[in-house]
């Protein structure tokens, strides 16, 4: 795999009101090679979101060596950030066009993406008249129609309810697979990193602690039990620095254990 | 429906008082329609009326120009607004009364000097408007139009102008409210004709029919323009926001 985002001894320090200077990325090195999907494991404030700006070129003000090949850097963020006055297409549209997709190829590429993500009958509604989920998959759709060769994701799931953000994971795996793109997604939710990845960087306090490779294999099923225990090991063992809550899909009771649940009068009772 | 419904009742509200009363102290809508009438059929309305509206049309014009840039300037730069809220506040609170009276000294009793008036008792609220939505620019969306390779024009004119548009549009509905009332004043000290002019003529001859039925003209022009233009342009444009209930 050859690399396509090589870092090396990235740092990035704001200064605070008081002038005092705070220090967010500490002599980061990270290498994501092509057609890898990297998530970034870290609780709010570790970092990560910057680390993405950086990567993005959002934030051009850093010390340390950045260097970000295999073509254009695609990003979803936290919320949809669609823009409201546009229609779903002509959202699409405003993305194609500053990107300079050539015309004759946009009602292809739209047409495509659209269709992965269930979409294709929205085209013509505005943001505010599609659900939240909804949304955000455009906003995927969006950032998949221009074609990057690196996908950006900054915890592009957590804002919506479980039930819609496990569907688009999965829409999101499923085209993952088939595209091969670079992914490095940024989340605090162990699980949905083990469910994701390849590989996981723990972050905290601005710098990586540990390296998880995740040999769990694809396709990869959201109730696995392999993912629900690498999570679990992944909290113990930085549960001070992520998230603490491991969020599985709804268990699948068996139904042994669903009599047991029973109080025992009503099981005789209803034997009579 | 309900608008034509409370038009209604208003009407008959207006005939019921006005039997109490005596008709040169208070005529019901029924005399003041018919002395509108006269005065449109002979003639003596449209110079008035279409002297008004240039004075409306470009007072706002002026004042938008005025306004519109100074807002931008106090949301882009907080020096300036530091600087400029003050005065803001100063031009909001001056009587419109005051600037006419300057500006008629200074300009003389001139067509000019009735339109910088009106732009400039206007200009005020129009900049609060604008600097409101400069300031309510959501960054968000300037980050994302930066990932997805936006030039800074593109940006301007398809994420910033957007955002910023509805309340241009408001502040231009808004001066105009203002507008309508400063035109008429500036009218009544320092101009020969008008709508503004009319109704000081009539006042001063004591008839009363007149001056409602001038007033009753100038409200019904205003409904016009705000239903039959100002409300379907708006409708067209901001078509993708969603509708507010509570």
């Amino acid at each position: 795999m050859n690399p396509v985002i090589e870092v090396a001894s990235l740092r990035k320090a704001f200064s605070g009101r008081d002038g005092a200077s705070r220090t967010v990325l500490k002599d980061l090195d990270l290498t994501v090679g092509a057609g890898e999907f990297l998530c970034v494991l870290g609780a709010s404030g570790c970092g990560k979101s910057t680390l993405l700006n950086v990567l993005a070129g959002l934030d051009k003000v850093y010390e340390g060596r950045v260097s970000v090949s295999g073509g254009r850097v695609g990003y979803l963020f936290q919320e949809p950030r669609l823009l409201p006055w546009l229609t779903a297409e002509r959202n699409l549209d405003f993305a194609l066009a500053n990107c300079r997709v050539r015309t004759s190829r946009w009602s292809e590429l739209k047409s495509r993406y659209l269709a992965m993500t269930g979409l294709s009958a929205y085209r013509d509604y505005y943001p505010h008249q599609i659900s939240g989920g909804m949304a955000q998959r455009l906003a995927l759709v969006r950032a998949l129609c221009v074609e990057p060769g690196i996908l950006l994701m900054d915890e592009p799931f957590s804002g919506l309810d479980e039930i819609t953000a496990q569907r688009i994971r999965s829409d999101l795996l499923s085209i993952w697979e088939e595209t091969r793109k670079t992914i490095v997604f940024v989340t605090h939710s162990a699980y949905e990193a083990c469910f994701l990845a390849d590989r996981i960087l723990v972050m905290s306090g601005g710098a990586f602690r540990q390296e998880i490779r995740v040999p769990i294999a694809r396709p990869r099923s959201y109730d696995d039990l392999a993912i629900f225990d690498l999570s679990r090991d992944v909290i113990r063992a930085f549960g001070d620095e992520i998230d603490r809550e491991a969020t599985r899909p709804v268990e699948p009771v068996s139904e042994p254990s669903l009599i047991e649940k029973l109080d025992r009068g009503a099981v005789v009772r209803m034997n009579i | 429906m309900l608008k034509v419904l409370s038009i209604v009742a208003a009407l008959i509200v207006w005939g019921l008082v006005s039997l109490t009363l005596p008709p040169e102290l208070f005529p019901g809508p029924i005399e003041t329609t018919r002395v509108l009438w006269g005065e449109i059929a002979g003639g003596r309305v449209a110079m008035d009326v279409a002297m008004t509206m240039l004075r409306v049309v470009a007072g706002l014009l002026l004042a938008l120009i005025m306004g519109i840039p100074v807002g931008i300037l106090m949301g882009l730069n907080r020096r300036a607004e530091g600087v400029l809220d003050v005065w803001v506040m100063v031009g909001l609170t001056v009587p419109s009364l005051c600037y006419a009276i300057v500006a008629f000294m200074w300009f003389g009793l001139n067509e000019t000097a009735a339109i910088i008036a009106i732009a400039v008792t206007a200009a005020p609220s129009i900049t609060i408007n604008i600097w409101e939505g400069v300031k309510a620019i959501d960054m968000k969306l300037v980050a994302m139009a930066r990932v997805f390779e936006a030039t800074r024009p593109a940006i301007v004119r398809r994420v910033l102008l957007p955002q910023i548009f509805p309340y241009v549009m408001a502040s231009a509905r808004f001066g105009l409210g203002i507008i309508w009332k400063i035109t008429v004043l500036v009218e009544l000290i320092g101009r020969p004709n008008g709508v503004g002019f009319k109704l000081f003529y009539w006042y001063q001859l004591a008839d009363m029919r007149q001056v409602l039925a001038w007033t009753l003209l100038f409200t019904i022009i205003m409904l016009i323009i705000e239903l039959l233009i100002l409300k379907p342009i708006e409708r067209h444009l901001f078509a993708w926001r969603p509708q507010v209930t509570v």
